[in-house]
């Protein structure tokens, strides 16, 4: 015998790549939309995918295979996007984003557009840089909640917060991002708007 | 329930993360007030509208392959 086999029962590395590309990598597409909006921009969402999933990968005897592979790898993609962004940036949160006030927009429109059809006139891509100005911690939860759907049971675990700080975050991001829309409708003319 | 405690609890309805109790009470506070089913209603049509506009983007097949290579070696 050439070397000395590892203590622990790991499984034959073809068992192992196809439950990875069964479980995990049908995930690709989820990780990269979330890694997107939380770098920014695409090359570095390329670069948090790829290290997502390579340590993904090495982690994988650890997953409980048949569990949530969405959701743990979110967890794995989310770290890495903190501890690279606390690197980057030396004050990473500058406001205390649980002290923002929620604003609501409906009342400016409720005799207006009470159907809020000035929505439709707004591009896919003004939508995604208003998403991309919110505060990293309600930028990931609506991100989660919105464009991925998962429960705020989901989101508490892959953001380690309790459920009422999801909740919350959410109602002030959804809040927040609806307010940058309906000031940038009511810049472009999509609608008049009450006067401030 | 009044109309301050509805629009509170709007997204979470719309959510589906409310008890029973609270979803009951939410629907009837709906029934009987037209501004804040208005207001439902305005709400519901954003969250749409936000899945719509984001849900479009998938990974790049350029990274799919790098990351098929960098895990498997192809």
């Amino acid at each position: 015998m050439a070397q000395t086999p590892s203590p622990d029962v790991s499984p034959p590395v073809d068992e192992k790549r196809a439950s990875f590309e069964r479980e995990a990598l049908v995930h690709l597409d989820v990780l990269y939309r979330v890694a997107l909006r939380l770098t920014g921009n695409p090359a570095d969402a390329d670069d948090l995918v790829q290290e997502t999933m390579l340590k993904a990968y090495r982690a994988w005897d650890q997953y409980e295979k048949g569990t949530n592979a969405k959701a743990w790898m979110l967890t794995i993609l989310r770290h890495a996007f903190i501890n690279e962004y606390r690197r980057r940036t030396r004050h990473p949160e500058t406001v205390d984003v649980d002290s923002i006030e929620p604003y609501a927009v409906f009342p400016d429109v409720q005799d207006e557009d009470p159907q809020g059809a000035f929505f439709d006139k707004i591009v896919d891509d003004q939508v995604l840089r208003a998403i991309d100005q919110l505060p990293v911690a309600f930028r990931e939860t609506l991100v989660l909640s919105d464009v991925e759907g998962m429960s705020y049971q989901e989101i508490a675990g892959i953001l380690g917060v309790p459920v009422g700080t999801v909740k919350s975050r959410l109602f002030r991001a959804r809040q927040l991002l609806q307010g940058k829309l309906y000031d940038y409708a009511v810049e472009m003319g999509y609608i008049k708007g009450s006067p401030a | 329930m009044n109309c301050r405690e509805c629009v509170e609890h709007l997204y979470e309805f719309l959510d589906r993360e409310v008890t029973p109790q609270l979803e009951q009470e939410i629907r009837a506070h709906l029934e009987d007030c037209p501004p804040c089913e208005e207001q439902y209603d305005f709400e519901e049509l954003f969250l749409k509208f936000l899945r719509a506009r984001c849900k479009t983007q998938g990974a790049p097949t350029e990274l799919k392959k790098r990351v098929l290579r960098e895990l498997f070696g192809e």
